[in-house]
């Protein structure tokens, strides 16, 4: 564990400890940055039942930068594209050193519950959830069904 | 018959001594025997080397021509009247036959002992040799016939041997009988080979011969006086000069040959070589004793060496032709012989001998005069040419051992130290108070051994490393099989004879290696308790053992010469001299004089003091303006009795400047140093003179002892020369002797003969004890069983506006190393490289280190910033500006403010107890710093975000309530002030202000230390761990120092100071406080030069490096200073390393010492610029890639 900044290791004893309802994220076992995470769907939104597993990466320069996350699992969301990505404003410029493993998934948890399509990542997606929004939702619906479950 | 006839001349030959050769000591008596043996040919002159030739003549031929062959061999015999020769004044020069005790001491690797008075000849061997016949016709010679061997005359010589021939009178067969004159076309005159061996000095005919060499034939008579024929050259070439110098006698008789002779048929010989008395004589060489170095001096100092070289070729090229082989010899040269490198030895002298004289004679007063008395050493041995001694100050850098090397010679040492767990041990007298342990008990047996000359202790009572043992051999009775191989028979134990295949010297007296030097080198590893060792020997052998008063007699005779009057010229002589006696031997030397560096005069004097019974051991410091008349002191009596003398070596130094200014003025009172014989000299920390040339090694070399002692931990620092110069001061023989020492380990050393390690490690196993603290002794267990200890690299981040100066310097730097160097003026602006180098090395400890100096003088700002680039250096004004907090930025005001918060914040501030968890880096904050906006954060924190903003183009807003944006400006710092008071410099804090707020709130110090933060951070948890944790912080810089000192003062920690701007006294007062039981932490700073060495600290366990230093061995050496006996606590190292700075290169380098490390170190004054250039290149990376170990 040596070579990793107290505030890590802190962090991650806590996360491992008394994780938010609904996520856990675990350092993997060759890399102590890298960490094994899930996120059930909020409850009364599309991805209710699912669990998302995502990835997340701490860079060298954390907690000056943000930490690295992606979707592993398929979803159906206007902020996040094929790849996983995610459009969230804390994981680019609005991140600020005092935020944490936590906060950001709880944000990204909230994402789910609050898509927000003006901002979108996945433009299809996006528009899709404009023009005919339960359409949408039932896609986003089945693919948590698909894939998340 | 032939048996009992032989036999007699042999026991003759021993039991009546004087009859060719009575003593003969000086010219004097040579002359006197040549007349005794002119008085008496007939009586006595039964020449018992002739006699046995007959003999062996008689199994081959009838009775009655034997019977004439020894009548008139007798006569023929050159022996007897070969000392003839010495009467004629060819040989104008007081050599040789000065005498055994003269060439004693001078010529080193000569044996000690005179020739015995009943010495003529030894019979060495024979061998069967080819001739020719020079000669037509029959009745010259038959097999079994006598032949006598002689060598053709030299022209130049004529008149020599004319007043030879006329001494040599009626008993010589051969005078005027010349047969064949008309052949001798080049010798012109025949003469008795007795006169041609007895010439005494080889370099004089020589000099004679000039260019035309005389051929190397042997001619050969039969007993008649015909001339027969000639050796073959190829087969006794070798002959030529041995015989021409007299160091070998001939006989011989026919084998084989044809009945009839006809000319260039073939005649076999059985030559018999007999070692004349000549051959043990000294070979005339010192010459040097008349001080001034004349061309022509020089001239024949080289002559004779080739005469030596000559000799020893010869020499050793008869002894493989006969076969005889040494009895003993050391398995050192042996070693040698077997891998030829006694060959590789030989040539590469020979280069040297052969080449000198064009080079020299431009300068033929070079190398004599007052440019040094090591170049007059440089003459002592006939077998090295003192060009050496020249060459070798250009030579130094190329004689750096690396990395491999210095591991090859740490094997040596482990060699040399295998045998030293079996050595005795030896408890102190009582008065010695402390408690050895066993390897230190073991060394006070070696060193008292040592001091009394007792070397069987380590047996090495062996022969000389460079002498080989031989045996002469009996005469073969005539009748047995001419056999040169079963030569064992025929040893004669008995006689023996030694030879130095080296010098071609020969001996008969054992040449022990047991050198009269009494002391040696205790070279233990730091931290051993080697002044404690010390300590015991001086209690152990308080008093001069009365047999080492009177002066040996070397000594009394060279005294006179070298008395006062002559004293200017002969002080380079002076270093070699042994140890001079006082002239009132009176006083019997009891007192120790202990040399040591400045900083541990004091640490000695404590010592002694502690270790020694009240009253046993009185020890003075004679430094600064405590010197006294020396004389004066050692002779007070009773309580005021001086028994030890403690000095540094710069003071030593000037004393020795001041004496050898004054010695000579008639008004000179004395009262110096070198007006006093000490029982014992030690030099601790002996490494200080590893520089022979630096005037503080001459100041110890000429230092008056009985007993001469070395402590240092690193005896070979980094080149071999390093431990000649321990030795020359311990006045070892040989290897005291410059050019000695250079010839057989330096030079085979630079030249890759592994076999010159041998070398050292013979040198080391007789004179050096090093035990290190890995080893164990008899039982297994460690010698020193010293807690463990802990080193721990810190790898620190630079906060930023750090990193932005240093960036900023060093690209600077490297902009400007890369023009000069493209310009080519690096070279001559080396200095000024070097200094920009320094600043970076300042700038990785602190900032300010770089930029207080800038702000506060415009042109040296200007000159380390190149004003070129005006601008830029503007720039980094601001930027300084900037971070020390000077530039306004009022309009931070505007931001709006949570009131209530900062309201809260407020109040906190002024309660809380804990320091408050910072939101970034999840620890107590550390330099907490208050943000507009009243939150808090670590000053790292907050500046390490908001340059991260900076570098994203970004605002930096708070972390926790994104207000902002935030300028460094805005921070304000809060300080918790502690209620406490430095007690060393009395700086009270809040002494008035009791009541007042504990918290200040204040303008941040932005310019802060990375490295120093991290120390306070370090320290405090320490504290927490160990409240009474005493520390020391080594930095190269004092203005580092500095800081450190104002921050922790700011700290509220107690610290001292120990640096080289203090005087003895202080530091002495500092290292006693330190000492002291304290119920708060203290922190010592100590400069690394200063208090790197010798010192004692036990009392702490933690030690902080600060900053890199060139020498790793330095920082070892700084580091044992707590790691060491006494030491109970394990040992904590902590070195700060910046990332990405020159300090991982400076590392690196470290590793592989090179020549940048001693440019840096003597100041840039090295010759060597090219190689710190290509150094300097790899500093800034311009040189190679640095993708590797990228982890500093």
């Amino acid at each position: 564990m040596s070579g990793l900044p107290k505030r890590i290791l802190k962090e991650t004893e806590r996360l491992m400890s008394d994780s938010p309802p609904g996520i856990s994220a675990a350092p993997k076992d060759d890399n102590l940055r890298h960490f094994d995470v899930t996120v059930a769907g909020p409850e009364s939104s599309p991805y209710e039942g699912g669990i998302f597993k995502l990835e997340l990466f701490l860079p060298e320069e954390y907690p000056m930068n943000p930490p690295k996350v992606r979707f592993l699992t398929k979803i159906y969301h206007p902020n996040i594209d094929k790849l996983g990505r995610i459009c969230l404003d804390i994981l680019k410029d609005k991140w600020s050193p005092a935020l944490q493993i936590r906060t950001v998934l709880l944000s990204i948890q909230a994402l789910l519950g609050a898509p927000n399509p003006d901002d979108p990542l996945a433009n299809d997606v996006a528009q899709n959830w404009k023009e005919n929004q339960s359409a949408a939702i039932e896609q986003a619906r089945e693919w948590t069904r698909q894939y998340a479950q | 018959m032939e048996i009992e006839e032989a036999s007699p001349p042999i026991s003759s030959k021993r039991s009546s001594p004087d009859l060719f050769f009575p003593v003969s000591d000086s010219e004097e008596e040579d002359v006197i025997t040549a007349s005794g043996a002119l008085a008496g040919p007939s009586s006595s002159a039964v020449a018992p080397s002739s006699t046995a030739t007959s003999s062996r003549a008689n199994g081959h031929k009838t009775q009655s021509q034997s019977q004439r062959t020894n009548g008139k061999s007798a006569e023929i015999e050159f022996f007897g009247s070969q000392n003839s020769d010495d009467i004629i004044p060819l040989d104008t020069r007081p050599n040789a036959s000065a005498g055994p005790s003269k060439i004693k001491r001078p010529l080193s690797q000569s044996p000690p002992a005179a020739i015995p008075s009943d010495f003529e000849q030894g019979y060495l061997g024979e061998f069967v040799c080819e001739g020719w016949s020079l000669s037509k016709g029959k009745g010259y010679c038959s097999p079994g016939s006598k032949v006598i061997f002689e060598r053709p005359k030299i022209k130049v010589d004529e008149p020599v041997i004319k007043g030879n021939e006329k001494m040599g009178g009626p008993a010589r067969l051969v005078n005027g009988k010349v047969v064949g004159t008309q052949k001798k076309a080049i010798g012109g005159k025949q003469v008795t080979l007795g006169s041609m061996m007895s010439k005494k000095a080889p370099p004089p005919a020589k000099k004679t011969v000039g260019k035309p060499v005389i051929d190397s034939i042997i001619r050969f008579r039969n007993d008649r006086g015909f001339e027969v024929g000639r050796l073959s050259v190829q087969e006794a070439g070798f002959l030529t000069h041995l015989l021409d110098t007299g160091v070998i006698a001939l006989s011989g008789h026919v084998i084989d040959c044809p009945q009839s002779l006809s000319t260039g048929s073939t005649i076999l010989l059985n030559v018999k070589v007999y070692l004349a008395r000549k051959a043990f004589e000294k070979v005339e060489k010192d010459g040097r004793n008349k001080e001034e170095g004349s061309f022509w001096q020089e001239q024949k100092e080289t002559t004779e060496e080739e005469a030596m070289r000559k000799r020893k070729d010869a020499l050793g090229a008869l002894f493989s032709r006969i076969g005889v082989k040494p009895i003993r010899s050391n398995a050192l040269l042996l070693a040698q012989k077997k891998n030829g490198a006694a060959q590789i030895n030989e040539t590469s002298l020979q280069h040297f001998t052969d080449s000198p004289k064009p080079k020299r004679s431009p300068s033929p007063s070079k190398g004599s005069n007052a440019s040094g008395g090591e170049k007059g050493k440089g003459k002592v041995s006939a077998a090295n040419s003192d060009d050496e001694a020249e060459d070798e100050d250009s030579g130094d850098e190329a004689e750096k051992l690396d990395e491999e090397q210095m591991n090859e010679i740490d094997t040596i040492y482990r060699k040399a130290q295998q045998g030293d767990t079996r050595l005795e041990e030896t408890n102190p007298p009582d008065t010695f108070l402390y408690t050895l342990r066993p390897y230190q008990k073991q060394a006070l047996t070696w060193m008292s051994a040592r001091e009394k000359g007792d070397e069987s202790i380590r047996d090495n009572n062996s022969l000389h490393p460079l002498w080989e043992e031989y045996a002469f051999r009996k005469e073969q009775t005539v009748g047995q099989p001419i056999e040169i191989e079963d030569d064992d028979d025929f040893v004669d134990p008995s006689r023996k004879f030694y030879w130095n295949p080296y010098s071609g010297e020969l001996s008969l007296a054992f040449p022990t290696s047991n050198t009269r030097a009494k002391g040696g080198i205790l070279a233990d590893a730091m931290g051993m308790g080697k002044t404690c060792m010390m300590a015991s020997l001086i209690h152990a052998n308080m008093d001069a053992e009365v047999s080492s008063t009177p002066p040996p007699v070397a000594e009394a005779e060279d005294e006179p010469a070298n008395k006062r009057p002559k004293f200017k010229q002969v002080t380079l002589s002076n270093q070699w001299r042994a140890i001079p006696t006082v002239a009132k031997p009176v006083n019997v030397p009891r007192a120790t004089l202990v040399v040591c560096p400045v900083s541990l005069a004091s640490q000695w004097h404590d010592e002694l003091g502690k270790m020694s019974e009240k009253g046993t051991i009185t020890s003075f410091m004679w430094y600064g303006n405590d010197r006294v008349d020396i004389e004066r002191l050692l002779a007070q009596e009773g309580k005021k009795k001086v028994d030890v003398i403690i000095t540094s070596y710069g003071t030593l130094a000037s004393e020795y400047q001041k004496w050898r200014k004054n010695k000579d003025k008639p008004t000179y009172e004395g009262g110096s140093l070198y007006d006093h014989e000490f029982l014992r000299i030690v030099l601790d920390e002996a490494h200080n003179i590893k520089n022979r040339t630096a005037l503080v090694s001459k100041a110890c070399y000429e230092l008056k002892g009985q007993r001469r002692w070395a402590l240092t931990g690193t005896p070979i620092v980094n080149r071999l020369d390093d431990l000649y110069s321990l030795l020359h001061f311990l006045r070892l023989e040989p290897w005291g002797h410059y050019s000695f020492f250079r010839s057989f380990v330096t030079i085979p050393f630079l030249n890759q003969d592994p076999k010159a390690l041998n070398v050292v490690q013979y040198i080391l196993e007789s004179c050096l004890l090093r035990r290190e603290k890995t080893m164990r002794d008899k039982d297994g267990k460690l010698i020193v069983d010293l807690p463990p200890k802990h080193v721990d690299i810190q790898v620190l981040d630079f906060s930023r506006p750090e990193r932005q100066i240093y960036k900023h310097l060093e690209d600077r730097a490297k902009r400007r190393f890369i023009q000069l160097d493209a310009e080519g003026r690096a070279m001559s602006n080396y200095t000024s490289i070097l200094a920009m180098l320094m600043k970076l090395r300042q700038c990785v400890d602190h900032p300010l280190l770089v930029l207080g100096k800038m702000n506060e003088d415009d042109e040296f700002a200007e000159k380390l910033l190149d004003a070129e680039t005006g601008d830029e250096s503007s720039n980094l004004k601001d930027l300084i500006a900037l971070y020390a907090g000077g530039a306004k930025s009022a309009d931070s005001e505007k931001e709006e403010v949570d009131h209530a918060f900062a309201a809260k914040v407020l109040r906190e501030l002024g309660e809380q107890e804990t320091t408050p968890i910072c939101d970034i880096c999840s620890n107590e904050m550390f330099d907490e710093v208050l943000l507009p906006c009243y939150h808090r954060c670590c000053q790292d924190c907050i500046v390490g975000w908001i340059g991260t903003c900076e570098d994203q183009n970004k605002p930096a807003l708070c972390p926790s309530c994104s207000k902002g944006p935030i300028k460094l400006s805005d921070l304000r710092s809060i300080q918790r002030k502690r209620k406490r008071v430095n007690p060393l410099t009395g700086m009270s804090i809040n002494e008035n202000e009791e009541d007042q707020k504990d918290v200040v709130i204040g303008k941040v110090d932005l310019v802060q230390s990375t490295k120093l933060r991290a120390l306070v951070r370090k320290l405090e948890r320490m504290k927490s761990e160990d409240p009474t944790v005493k520390t020391l912080v080594f930095s190269q810089f004092t203005s580092f120092l500095d800081l450190i000192e104002t921050t922790l003062t700011r700290e509220g920690v107690k610290w001292l100071r120990f640096d080289g701007s203090m005087s003895q006294a202080q530091r002495a007062t500092t290292i006693e406080e330190f000492g002291k039981k304290t119920k708060e932490p203290v922190v010592l700073l100590i400069s690394l030069k200063a208090g790197g060495v010798g010192l004692n600290l036990t009392m702490a366990n933690h030690v902080f490096m600060m900053d890199t230093w060139w020498n790793e061995a330095i920082e070892q050496q700084a580091i044992d200073r707590v790691h060491r006996l006494g030491q109970n606590k394990s040992v904590y190292v902590t070195r700060y390393i910046i990332k990405g700075t020159v300090e991982k290169r400076i590392m690196k380098i470290q590793r592989s010492k090179t020549a940048l490390v001693n440019a840096s170190l003597s100041g840039g004054g090295s010759k060597d610029k090219g190689a710190s250039l290509a150094d300097i290149k790899k500093i800034f990376g311009l040189d190679e890639d640095d993708s590797e170990d990228e982890v500093y």
